[in-house]
């Protein structure tokens, strides 16, 4: 219980010690040092079109903790941009992130800034076509220039449809081969789904400023919270319906709620005696069951403090009660 | 720590005699979802409804007091509810929507909202979970084998099953009653309740079950503010008699009673498994 | 002397291009390419062999801004293939997930092109995520628009982003009466919004093309040329609002008009970058001395209808329809506001006729005996067709021609006579969608093919 006991003040209440800035997480690995292959290390300009000043009048009632928003990237591989699309579908949530935690340094669909800068966070979508020598270079420069590495949906974390590529279309047939971005960089963070909901988004965006700028209790919280998803990221790059078979069913573990079908986005699940039943004509391989699956994972630590970090989430998004 | 966090308990029944009169015991479910209907807490509620063979309850989205009493009573079979809570939020058109469910589904709800990944727009819309004790739960074929097999009844002429005092019991249209020792049943029990961890619901925001009350009132215990808030509605509203969970028997002692030994059972099941092979376990969905 | 300059990758679209042009010595674009560098995922091949209900899940994941008309595309085509009709109610449910797909994708294209737009009487570049005003309740009402689109797309949809309620021979579920009032209350809600809205952009868009000066966001102030963005290519498209396949009776998009080249016969060959401006915002263009080769380099594949490029879109829409004529970049954003109150309004027709207790799903779905089947939606960004075989349930053959294929070429033509500094204002009000442009080339034989199949 002592993990979240002040949870309270985290956003609303008055103001703790200011924290010191930055320091790196313990929790987090370092990002692979990779001899630096280009020198060419354009300064970090903030996009003219993104930059949000500093304004504290307008949530002048909520004093916050820390001041220093932290820098998130979002890069895009061979992905649709819907999990782009999910993250501004937090709708007025959007700028309230925006304004008060992070800086979108980065993000072709959305900022002018055309090469991938320094950033907190990198947020990785899409899977990586191996034959694209730019998309090799991309993710790796991604990797080296980001403390963390979300693999931001389901193709950048497993593939997903990406899975099925087998080349042969033009103008370009010898793009056969994508592989998750695991398969070539170590990443930090899996949020599955295909797209990832923008409430997940969201949680991360906001446990991940927790973790690098917060006081120490915020960082526990956070990596407590988010140590779940860095698991995932360990657990390897292949996802399928029939994770549900293999480390659920199989393994005495399932009790039948139903979460796998309402989370599967192409409706491919159904319960058969009590227990899932994966059409894998249908399935796409996003991993997104598995994930949502109280039987995958579930922390108690985290979990049985369910109302008070909801608390926690909708007052950093200025939506709280009290 | 077994029975988790809780604000409030007490014994209660339903005050509307319609709702007890084919409720399991005190109604609770029935008759706080109608009151949430009737006040807006919720546009309709995830329950387990008749589905197309006897005891074998499908989810349904019940959006009105008369879907809610079809769909009264336990039926000692899994009923995947969580598998309809995204769908009453989509082509249901619900913005506050109720679900009840067993502790497991309470703990994937929960899950759902904290880790959303697959469950858009869900999280904010869960506007009231009743969670219900559960110890542990039977697959469709098991509960027919102990009722059809063992208690010798047709599923069709059962009324109502029961679970107490170490007895499985059913009873039939005709008045009878058939019992079997409960220790007969465990083998049909289903595998993956033997890892589940919680008695009482613990992360619903009002549980509820007969355990602990005398028979035709229910244990409930308020968790969150916002279960506690809208039980205290509807205690205020007068849907509900209550007596303190203290004057009656055989009261909370029972209740952590069980829970302590679901929990001391489990934790021995998931300690099992950790060693279940030879150098190799099985997995532990808790770490 | 005409000299070489590159932007790339070009920003704020969905997925990777550049803009190659040849410039005079004012820096005047006298040939451009615009071309897109994502790599193909090849989905018309990986679908190949996959199951006729998995087809379009797997097109919808093309892209996930236009993921309603992918997945309404993609389903329609399997249906035209297997000759399946769907009921009506199934069908008014697919119109009211366009429309709501193409408030969302209107209002986010908003975002994207405000920064190169100015406050109207001010020469201050609209910055999208100030907490300013006026600009942050412009972005709020942004937001809100595209959250009624997204919230219909949820109920009607199951998923705004990549839908799961449609499937091959209607719809999984219809929606109920609470849905249907809740419809109709957002879009209620949003009309106004919408309207306010609508003619908001339309004066900023106005007030660019009337300025003399202008630059991209960030960028250099340059003069503009006459008839910014103008080309002489002709339009297409279905329908206003919703499209049309292979088994109406009125047909109205005709394959035997589409021709496809390749990109060796349309794009520059191989080219040195000459002129270099490292102050292009943010990052500077290509540096003098690299080596582009455009036509090696291409993702896509040139698709002409009649022989030539066309533009397809909102504008080609309302030329085709309603005869809306005004051209240039601005023009073809004008149009794209004035699409906003169409969709809304379609919606609340679509959602009041739907019976809530009608069938949603065709009694018969057949297999498919390998007929070529089309069909074409009008997608936010203009005509996206999907083409199929489908024999016994699997797919055998796939072919997706989406709109921002069919703009590439169109928008090459539309960058000359414009200063190569704002080129990325034209390639932009084209609303680029480039993940799904990855279409594969037809060799000529097949297209016969194609051909004699429609017309026995």
């Amino acid at each position: 219980m002592g993990l979240l006991s002040n949870l309270k003040k985290i956003f609303t209440g008055k103001k703790p010690e200011e924290p010191e800035a930055a320091p790196e997480p313990v929790t987090v690995p370092e990002p692979v040092t990779v001899p630096k292959a280009r020198p060419e290390a354009k300064p970090a300009v903030k996009p003219g079109d993104v930059k949000v000043e500093k304004k504290p009048e307008i949530h002048e009632k909520e004093e916050k903790p820390v001041a220093e928003k932290i820098t998130i990237g979002h890069v895009h591989m061979s992905g649709c941009t819907g999990c782009l699309v999910s993250l501004a579908d937090n709708y007025e949530g959007l700028f309230t992130l925006l304004d008060n935690y992070a800086d979108l340094n980065y993000c072709l669909t959305l900022a002018d800034v055309r090469d991938i800068p320094k950033m907190d966070v990198a947020l990785v979508e899409g899977s990586v076509c191996i034959n694209d020598h730019h998309s090799v270079e991309d993710i790796k420069k991604a990797r080296r220039n980001a403390t963390i590495v979300v693999a931001l949906g389901s193709c950048a974390a497993y593939g997903n449809i990406t899975r099925f590529a087998r080349g042969g279309q033009w103008n370009q047939p010898q793009h056969e081969n994508y592989v998750p971005i695991g398969d070539l960089i170590n990443v930090d963070i899996y949020l599955p789904a295909c797209p990832p909901s923008p409430e997940s988004i969201r949680n991360v965006a906001v446990m991940a400023y927790l973790l690098l700028r917060g006081t120490d209790e915020q960082k526990e919280l956070a990596a407590a919270y988010l140590k779940p998803l860095m698991d995932l990221a360990q657990r390897g790059t292949e996802a399928c319906g029939c994770d549900l078979i293999y480390d659920v069913i199989n393994q005495g573990l399932c009790m039948g709620c139903g979460t796998c079908v309402a989370t599967c986005p192409v409706r491919a699940i159904s319960m058969e005696c009590g227990k899932p039943n994966i059409d894998r004509d249908l399935c796409i391989k996003c991993g997104a069951c598995y994930a949502q699956c109280p039987r995958s994972f579930f922390n108690f630590d985290v979990m049985n403090q369910f109302e008070a970090i909801g608390e926690v989430i909708d007052a950093a998004m200025g939506k709280g009660d009290e | 720590m077994v029975l988790g966090n809780y604000k409030n308990c007490v014994s209660a029944r339903a005050a509307d005699p319609a709702v007890l009169s084919a409720s399991q015991d005190g109604g609770i479910v029935t008759q706080l979802f109608a009151f949430a209907l009737e006040e807006g807490i919720i546009d309709g509620a995830v329950v387990a409804g008749p589905g197309d063979e006897p005891y074998k309850p499908e989810p349904i989205v019940a959006t009105t007091v008369a879907e809610l009493m079809e769909a009264r009573g336990t039926r000692y079979t899994i009923c995947p509810n969580v598998a309809m809570i995204k769908e009453a939020t989509r082509s249901y058109g619900l913005d506050k929507v109720g679900i009840v469910g067993t502790p497991c589904q309470i703990q994937a709800v929960r899950k759902a909202q904290l880790y959303p990944m697959g469950m858009r727009s869900v999280g904010d819309k869960i506007a009231l979970a009743i969670g219900i004790f559960c110890m542990e739960n039977f697959p469709y074929q098991g509960l027919e084998t102990m009722v059809e097999d063992l208690c010798n009844v047709k599923m069709e002429s059962a009324v109502k099953m029961d679970i107490g005092k170490g007895k499985f019991s059913v009873y039939t249209s005709r008045g009878a009653v058939s019992q079997i020792p409960l220790k007969l049943t465990h083998k049909f029990e289903q595998p993956g309740c033997h890892v589940c961890l919680d008695y009482v619901a613990n992360l619903a925001d009002v549980s509820t079950g007969s355990v602990g009350s005398p028979d035709g009132w229910s244990t409930v215990l308020t968790r969150t503010k916002k279960g506690e808030t809208i039980w205290g509605k509807a205690i205020e509203a007068g849907y509900f008699e209550t007596k303190p969970i203290e004057d009656v028997k055989p009261g909370l002692g029972l209740l952590t009673k069980l829970a302590t030994e679901k929990i001391t059972k489990n934790q021995k099941t998931l300690d099992e498994r950790a060693t279940f092979g030879v150098d190799k376990g099985l997995r532990n969905p808790y770490i | 002397m005409s000299k070489v300059v590159e932007i790339s990758p070009t920003t704020r679209h969905e997925g990777h291009t550049k803009l190659t042009m040849q410039v005079d010595d004012s820096g005047v674009v006298t040939r451009g390419d615009w071309l897109s560098l994502t790599p193909v995922r090849g989905i018309e091949k990986l679908a190949i062999g996959k199951s006729m209900h998995q087809a379009p899940k797997i097109s919808s994941r093309v892209c996930g801004i236009c993921p309603i008309a992918h997945t309404l595309a993609g389903t329609e085509a399997m249906e035209a293939s297997i000759g399946c009709i769907i009921p009506d109610d199934a069908y008014l449910l697919r119109v009211i997930l366009q429309c709501a797909n193409r408030v969302s994708s209107h209002a986010l294209h908003n975002i994207l092109s405000l920064p190169d737009m100015y406050i109207p009487g001010t020469d201050t570049h609209i910055n999208p995520f100030t907490p300013e005003e006026p600009v942050r309740s412009v972005a709020q009402r942004i937001q809100k628009l595209r959250e009624v689109g997204q919230t219909v797309g949820e109920i009607v949809g199951g998923e705004p982003i990549h839908p799961s309620n449609p499937r091959v021979g209607g719809m999984y579920k219809n929606i109920s009466p609470r849905a249907q009032t809740k419809i109709n209350d957002l879009v209620k809600e949003a009309i106004p919004l919408a309207r306010d809205h609508m003619d908001f952009m339309i004066s900023v868009f106005k007030d660019w093309d009337d300025r003399p000066m202008a630059s991209v966001a960030g960028g250099k102030e340059v003069e503009k040329t006459e008839k910014f963005g103008f080309h002489d290519q002709g339009y297409m498209a279905s329908d206003t609002l919703y499209g049309s396949s292979s088994l109406d009776l009125d047909q109205k998009w005709y394959p035997e008009r589409w021709t496809e080249v390749r990109p060796w016969d349309w794009y520059q060959g191989e080219l040195e970058v000459s002129l270099e401006d490292p102050d292009y915002p943010i990052g500077g263009t290509t540096p003098v001395g690299t080596k582009v080769w455009p036509a090696m380099e291409a993702c896509t594949g040139v698709p002409l209808y009649d022989g030539a490029p066309i533009e397809t879109g909102p504008r080609a829409r309302l030329a085709m329809f309603r005869n809306y004529d005004r051209k240039g970049a601005m023009g073809l954003q004008i149009a794209r506001q004035m699409e906003y109150m169409d969709c809304l309004y379609g919606m609340l027709d679509a959602v009041e006729a739907l019976d809530t207790n009608g069938k949603v799903i065709a009694d018969d779905i057949p297999q498919g005996d390998g007929t070529l089947g089309w069909a074409a939606n009008e997608a936010p960004r203009g005509t996206d067709i999907h083409l199929t075989k489908v024999l016994n349930g699997k797919v055998q053959w796939y072919s997706l021609l989406v709109p921002t294929t069919w703009n590439f070429p169109t928008v090459s033509r539309a960058l000359e006579g414009a200063p190569w500094q704002l080129t990325e204002v034209i390639m932009r009000a084209y609303d680029p969608c480039v993940s799904c442009a990855t279409h594969m080339m037809v060799v000529d034989d097949s297209k016969k093919v194609v051909a004699q199949k429609l017309f026995q």
